[in-house]
C-alpha cells in the first residue's frame, strides 16, 4: 500500500529512508498525555462563555397566539398556527395517525400541519427540547424514548388538565377525562395532579397461545400451576414445548410474572416492589412465583435456545407450534401477523397462578396505556397538539385505529361495530373477567434501567436460561432495587 | 531525514509562513469548528448534571467522574472494550496477512515463472473477500443475528447438519460466548478490506528480496517474517489504529446494539463503553454521565493509539 | 517491478498437485516441500474463508426473495416462488432511488474535499517546521479517537446556528471535519516518505509552494490518497450516527438512514423479506463498483512501486 511501497522506489537505495530521523509517527504515550491535559485545561477559561451558548437555551420559540374558545373550538386553538406533529414509527405504523391528522386539518383548513414519522425520537428531538423549539404534540415511544421522570422533573412538558376537562370530541356533555379507559389518567400523573402523559393505546398483557393448538391437546388453559406443569408434560409428550420467550430481552418475561405476583401475594407487593421498599423482593409471593418458572426451565419445559432469540424470533417459534404459551403484549398479534397460520386462533389469558390460596381470583391480569403522548411546555401551539389528542381520543380515530393496528385505545369502548380480530376478542373478553382485578406494574415507566438491564436482563433472564437460582435471582434483584433507591441521578416515584 | 529536511527547511524559507497559513486555515477551521468545538463542549458538559433534554444544569463538579470510579457497569464496560481494542485488531490482522500471505505467495512455482507467485484465482478471492465491506456494518450485525439463532439459525442448523446435534450452544445467549461472538462478527466484517491493503503492499515488494532469502536457504514460511512482515510494517499498523479505533467505537456499538441481549448481555457480558454512553444519553436522560464515560473513552482510546505507535516503532526492521 | 500483478491461471495446471517438473531443479530441496504444502493448504484456507464470507450474502440474497413465514421456518430452502413484491415494497419504503442520489452526492462531495483538505494540511505539517506543527498534528490525530456519539448534541446546534441543517453542503462539510483526522495522520506519514529532491528542485526552479504541491507533491502522492480515499470511501459511505441527527428531512436522507429506518421498523413490524430485499438493493451498487474498479483499485494502492 502507498506509505510504504514508496519507501521501496529509487529513493531506498540512497539509503535515505522516509522518516527514522524525528521518528514523530511514534506518538510517545507521555506526549499524548500532556497533550490531552492540555486540551482539559483549555476548556476551563472558556466555559463561562460556554455555558452562555453551550445548550442553546434561552431563545424559546415564540408561542403562536391562542385563538377564541367556543363549543366547536373549546382548547382555543389558533386556525392559522401550524401546528407539528411527531409520531413515533413503530409497531402502529403512521397511517392511524396520518388519518387524525386529516381530521384536524379539516377542522381547521387554515392551518398547517407538519407531520414526521421517526424511530429516532430521542436523537431527533433532543436536540430541539434544548433550545426551545420542541414539536406541539409528540408520540415518545420505542427504544429512543425520552425519560419521562427527566422531561417532568426539567418542567418540559405542558399540563394536559384542560385536554381532560375538554368536552368530547363526540359528546360536548361528557369531558375527554371520563371517556378514557380506568387507569390511563393516573399513569399520566407523576407526583401531583397534573397529567403529563397520555398513554394512547391500551395494551393487554398476558400469555398468549393458540387456540387450536390447546384443544389439540384436549386441555383448557390451566389456572393452577399444576394444572400448568400437568399441560406442558402432556405438550412436551407431543414434542412441543410448554413456553418460550423473548431471551434476548427477558424483561417481556413479567408481563405474566409480574400479575402472577399481584394474583398470588396482592396488589401490595407490586407497589412495594414499584415503590423500591426495602425488601419487597423478599416477599413469599416473590419467591414462589420465581420458582414456579424455575421449575419449567428445570423440567424442560422451556424451548430449547430460547435464551438466545429475539422477539421476533421466539415469536416465530411460537406461531409455527414449536411452543404452547408467551408472555407478551397484545401488538404481538400485529407483529406476528406475517408469520401466525390463518387458523391460528390467537387467545390471550391472565396468568396462572398457583393454587386457591392466592389473593386475587384467577382473572388478574396487567394492562395499561402504551404509546404515551405527550404535549411539551414550550411548544409554540400547545393547544393545536392537545386538540389533534382530542381528536384522536374520538369514537370515530379510535375505531380506525382499532381496525387497522389491531389494538384497544385510551378511548373506553370504541369496539362496537367493527370486527375485532381473534386476539383483540380474547384481549376484550380477558378484560371483562379481570373486572377489577387489573393490575398496574410500573417499573417499566418509571425505571427503565433497572427494569430492563437489571432485572430483566441480569436477574430473571439469567434465572430463566438456568444459570441462576430464584434465591440467587431474588437476593441480586433486591440489590439492583436497593442500589436504584439510593442513585441519586434517578428521580424516584411513589404510588399515590 | 534529518539532514535532508534541514536543507529542505533552508532552500524553502521563502513566503513560507503564508503558505503555512494558506493550507491549513480551511482545514484547520472546519476541523475546529464541527470537531473540537462540541467535544470541547461536552467535556463541559462532562463537569454538570445535565440531562440532555432540557436547557438548564449546574456545575457539579467531578461528580460524575466520582460515580463513575464507583461503577460496577463502567468498569464492566472498560474491560470489554480494551478487549476489543487489543483483540479484534490483532485476529482481524493477524488473520488478513496470512490469507493475503497465501494469496499472493502461496502459489505453485512455475516453470520460468516469477519465485514468489500468488495462488490460482487470487484475483477473484480479493473480490470475494471484500463483499462483506460493502454492507453497512448495521446489516451485518442484523444478518448475524440470524445466523446465531441457536433454533433455527445457521450456525446450528450446520452443526445438526454435520452430525453435531449435541453442541447447539446458544451463543448470544451464553455469557461465556456471546462476546466472542460478537468480536467475530467485526473480525469477519473487516479481515476482507486488510487482505485487499495487505496484498496490494505485497505486490510491490520486489522480487529480488525474495529470491535473494529463498537462496540463503529461507522457506516460504520464513520469508514471510523476514521480508513481507517488516516491509509491510507501516500499514499494519496505521491498520492496527484505525481497527482498533473502530473496534472501540462505532463498529463495536452497532454489534453490541443490534446483536446482543438486552443489548449489552447476557448479565453484562457484552456491554461496552460507546454502548453505555449511548444507554446514558439516549435512554437514561443522563447526558452529563454520558459524557463523562465518554471522555473515559477518549482517554482509552488515545492511550491505545499511543500504545501501538510505540510498539510499532520499536519493531520496525530496517533492510 | 511489476510482476506483481496475480498471474493469469494457467488452465492446463491443476492447481493442487505437486509435480517434480514443477519445480526449477535450482531451488533447494526443502522450499519443493514447503511450496507444495504450503499450496495445497493456502488453497484450502482460502476457499474456506471465501465461502464463509459469501455464504451469508448469497443467503441475503435468496432471502430476500422469500416471504417472512419461510424466512423462518425453513431459513435453508430456496423460496418457492420469487417474492418480488419484497423488492418493490422496499424501494418505495426506503426510498432506495432517492436516497441513492443524496448518498452519491454526499459522500462525493466531502471525499473530494477530505482528500484535498486532508492532503494540505498533511503536506504542511509533514514537511514544513514552524511553532505549533506538533500541537496541531496531536490535534488533528487525537480527533481519531473522538467518539462521535459524545459530540452529537453540541454539534447540532453548531450546525443549526450555521443555517447549514438539513441540507447537503453542511453534511458534506460535516463529514470533511469528521474525516480530517485520519486522513491527516495517514497522508503526514505518507507525506514524510516522499522524496524531498524533487520539491526542491522544483522550488529552486521559482515554482511556488503551492505550485510545487499541486503539481509535483500530490500526483507523487497518489498512492496514498487512493488508499486514504478508500478508506474514506466505505467509512462516509456507512456513516450513520451524523446523518441521524444533522439530517432529519426525509427528502434528503441518505441510504443508511434509508436501510436503517427499514431495519428498525422490521422490529416492530415483522417485514423481515422487505429488509432483505432493501439490503441487497444497498449492496448491489457498491459492489458492482469494486468489481468494475477492483483492478483500478488495486493499482492504485500499488502504484506506488511502479512510478
Amino acid at each position: 500500500m502507498g506509505s510504504n511501497s514508496a519507501e521501496y522506489d529509487g529513493t531506498r537505495e540512497h539509503g535515505t529512508r522516509g522518516r527514522t530521523g524525528h521518528g514523530t509517527t511514534g506518538v510517545g504515550r507521555r506526549d499524548l498525555i500532556k497533550r490531552s491535559a492540555a486540551l482539559g485545561l483549555i476548556s476551563v477559561p472558556t466555559m463561562s462563555f460556554l455555558s452562555a451558548c453551550a445548550s442553546g437555551g434561552g431563545d424559546d420559540q415564540e408561542k403562536a397566539e391562542t385563538g377564541k374558545k367556543t363549543a366547536k373550538n373549546p382548547l382555543g386553538v389558533n386556525d392559522t398556527a401550524q401546528m407539528e406533529f411527531v409520531l413515533f414509527d413503530g409497531g402502529f405504523g403512521k397511517e392511524y395517525a396520518e388519518d387524525a391528522v386529516k381530521v384536524y386539518e379539516k377542522a381547521f383548513p387554515g392551518a398547517k400541519v407538519k407531520f414526521s414519522a421517526t424511530q429516532k425520537i430521542q436523537s431527533t428531538l433532543q436536540p430541539r427540547f434544548n433550545q426551545g423549539t420542541p414539536p406541539d404534540l409528540i408520540d415518545n415511544s420505542g427504544a429512543e424514548q425520552m425519560d419521562m421522570g427527566t422531561l417532568v422533573g426539567k418542567k418540559q412538558l405542558a399540563d394536559l388538565t384542560p385536554l381532560l376537562d375538554a368536552p368530547s370530541y363526540d359528546d360536548p356533555g361528557t369531558k375527554v377525562r371520563d371517556t378514557l379507559r380506568p387507569g390511563i389518567v393516573e399513569m399520566g400523573q407523576f407526583d401531583g395532579e397534573q397529567v403529563w402523559i397520555l398513554y394512547y393505546a391500551y395494551t393487554v398483557y398476558g400469555v398468549w397461545y393458540s387456540q387450536k393448538a390447546l384443544d389439540s391437546l384436549d386441555e383448557q388453559y390451566p389456572e393452577t400451576w399444576d394444572q400448568m406443569l400437568a399441560v406442558c408434560a402432556k405438550a412436551k409428550k407431543k414434542g412441543m414445548a410448554g413456553w418460550t420467550y423473548a431471551g434476548k430481552y427477558p424483561y417481556y418475561l413479567p408481563f405474566s410474572l409480574y400479575p402472577m405476583i399481584g394474583k398470588v401475594g396482592g396488589r401490595e407487593v407490586l407497589d412495594a416492589i414499584d415503590n423500591l421498599e426495602p425488601n419487597a423482593w423478599k416477599h413469599p409471593a416473590v419467591k414462589a412465583c420465581f420458582e414456579a418458572y424455575y421449575e419449567l426451565q428445570q423440567k424442560g419445559y422451556v424451548l430449547k435456545g430460547t435464551p438466545g432469540l429475539d422477539h421476533i424470533q421466539s415469536q416465530t417459534a411460537w406461531a409455527k407450534g414449536d411452543a404452547l404459551f408467551i408472555p407478551n403484549g397484545s401488538w404481538v398479534e400485529n407483529e406476528s401477523a406475517n408469520v401466525m397460520p390463518d387458523d391460528f386462533d390467537l387467545a390471550v389469558s391472565a396468568p396462572t397462578g398457583l393454587d386457591s390460596s392466592d389473593k386475587l381470583p384467577f382473572g388478574t391480569i396487567w394492562a395499561s396505556g402504551g404509546e404515551p403522548f405527550v404535549v411539551p411546555a414550550k411548544a409554540a401551539n400547545a393547544p393545536g397538539g392537545m386538540e389533534q389528542l382530542r381528536i384522536m381520543l374520538s369514537e370515530a380515530s379510535s375505531k380506525n385505529f382499532t381496525g387497522k393496528v389491531k389494538s384497544l385505545t385510551a378511548y373506553n369502548g370504541g369496539t362496537d361495530g367493527i370486527e375485532l380480530t381473534p386476539g383483540l376478542k380474547s384481549g376484550v373478553a380477558a378484560l371483562d373477567v379481570a373486572g377489577e382485578n387489573v393490575v398496574n406494574p410500573r417499573l417499566q415507566d418509571w425505571y427503565v434501567q433497572l427494569q430492563k438491564e437489571k432485572i430483566g436482563v441480569s436477574g430473571i433472564g439469567e434465572m430463566m436460561a438456568g444459570r441462576a437460582t430464584p434465591a440467587e435471582t431474588i437476593k441480586k434483584i433486591q440489590a439492583f432495587a436497593d442500589e436504584t433507591a439510593k442513585d441519586s441521578s434517578v428521580k424516584h416515584y411513589k404510588h399515590q | 531525514m534529518a539532514a535532508r529536511a534541514q536543507i529542505g527547511v533552508a532552500v524553502m524559507q521563502h513566503g513560507k509562513y503564508r503558505f503555512i497559513v494558506g493550507f491549513l486555515a480551511v482545514p484547520l477551521g472546519l476541523y475546529a469548528l464541527f470537531v473540537v468545538w462540541p467535544f470541547v463542549q461536552s467535556i463541559y458538559y462532562s463537569f454538570t448534571d445535565w440531562t440532555g433534554l432540557s436547557p438548564d444544569f449546574e456545575m457539579v463538579g467531578f461528580a460524575n467522574y466520582a460515580r463513575m470510579l464507583d461503577d460496577d457497569i463502567f468498569w464492566k464496560s472498560l474491560q470489554h472494550s480494551l478487549l476489543f481494542a487489543l483483540l479484534v485488531p490483532v485476529v482481524t490482522i493477524g488473520l488478513a496477512l496470512f490469507l493475503s500471505f497465501m494469496i499472493n505467495v502461496g502459489g505453485r512455482r512455475r516453470r520460468g515463472g516469477p519465485v514468489i507467485s500468488g495462488v490460482r484465482g487470487s484475483a477473484f478471492y480479493k473480490i470475494v473477500y471484500f463483499f462483506p465491506q460493502v454492507l453497512s456494518i448495521a446489516i451485518i450485525a442484523l444478518l448475524f443475528a440470524f445466523a446465531y439463532n441457536p433454533d433455527s439459525g445457521a450456525i446450528n442448523s450446520f452443526l445438526r447438519a454435520v452430525g453435531l446435534d449435541g453442541i447447539q450452544p446458544l451463543w448470544l445467549g451464553d455469557p461465556d460466548l456471546a462476546l466472542w461472538a460478537v468480536m467475530a462478527v467485526i473480525v469477519w466484517s473487516t479481515v476482507g478490506f486488510f487482505v485487499v491493503l495487505f496484498s496490494a503492499g505485497m505486490a510491490s515488494i520486489p522480487l529480488d528480496l525474495y529470491e535473494a532469502a529463498l537462496l540463503d536457504g529461507a522457506n516460504r514460511i520464513t520469508t514471510f517474517f523476514r521480508i513481507t512482515l517488516p516491509l509491510l510494517w507501516d500499514t499494519v499498523q496505521s491498520g492496527w489504529v484505525y481497527m482498533g479505533i473502530l473496534a472501540l467505537g462505532a463498529e463495536s456499538f452497532a454489534v453490541v446494539h443490534i446483536m446482543t441481549t438486552g443489548p449489552g448481555g447476557p448479565d453484562y457480558s457484552t456491554t461496552v463503553m460507546v454502548l453505555y454512553v449511548y444507554q446514558k444519553a439516549f435512554r437514561d436522560g443522563q447526558a452529563a454521565y454520558a459524557t463523562t464515560i465518554g471522555v473515559a473513552l477518549l482517554l482509552v482510546t488515545l492511550a491505545f493509539a499511543a500504545a501501538v505507535m510505540k510498539l510499532g516503532r520499536r519493531e520496525r526492521l530496517e533492510y | 517491478m511489476k510482476t506483481t500483478e496475480p498471474p493469469a491461471p494457467v488452465p492446463a495446471e491443476s492447481g493442487i498437485t505437486v509435480t517434480k517438473a514443477d519445480v526449477p531443479a535450482g531451488a533447494p530441496p526443502e522450499e519443493k516441500k514447503a511450496g507444495g504444502v504450503l499450496n495445497v493448504f493456502s488453497h484450502g484456507i482460502l476457499v474456506i474463508w471465501a465461502i464463509m464470507v459469501a455464504l451469508p450474502l448469497l443467503w441475503a440474497v435468496m432471502t430476500s426473495f422469500k416471504d417472512d413465514a419461510s424466512i423462518f421456518g425453513s431459513p435453508w430452502s430456496l423460496p418457492d416462488t420469487l417474492h418480488f413484491e419484497n423488492w418493490a415494497r422496499a424501494w418505495t419504503q426506503a426510498h432506495m432511488g432517492d436516497y441513492f442520489l443524496n448518498t452519491v452526492l454526499v459522500v462525493g462531495g466531502s471525499l473530494i474535499g477530505t482528500l484535498v483538505l486532508g492532503s494540505m494540511a498533511a503536506y504542511v505539517l509533514a514537511r514544513f517546521e514552524f511553532p505549533g506543527n506538533r500541537f496541531i498534528y496531536y490535534l488533528f490525530i487525537g480527533g481519531m479517537s473522538f467518539p462521535i456519539m459524545l459530540a452529537l448534541v453540541p454539534l447540532f446546534y453548531v450546525v443549526n446556528n450555521m443555517g447549514l441543517l438539513n441540507t447537503i453542503h453542511g453534511l458534506i462539510l460535516v463529514y470533511i471535519a469528521y474525516s480530517l483526522p485520519f486522513t491527516v495522520f495517514f497522508l503526514t506519514a505518507f507525506f514524510r516518505t516522499l522524496p524531498s529532491s524533487v520539491a526542491e528542485a522544483a522550488f529552486v526552479d521559482g515554482a511556488s509552494h503551492s505550485r510545487t504541491f499541486f503539481q509535483i507533491m500530490l500526483p507523487m502522492a497518489k498512492p496514498g490518497l487512493v488508499s486514504v480515499g478508500i478508506f474514506n470511501f466505505l467509512g462516509q459511505w456507512n456513516q450513520y450516527m451524523l446523518p441521524t441527527v444533522l439530517n432529519t428531512d426525509e427528502d434528503k436522507h441518505v441510504l443508511t438512514q434509508g436501510l436503517v429506518q427499514l431495519a428498525v421498523s422490521q422490529g416492530y413490524k415483522g417485514d423481515w423479506s422487505g429488509l432483505f430485499a432493501g439490503l441487497v438493493m444497498a449492496m448491489l451498487p457498491v459492489l458492482a463498483a469494486y468489481i468494475v474498479f477492483q483492478r483500478q483499485v488495486v493499482q492504485g494502492l500499488t502504484a506506488g512501486a511502479l512510478k
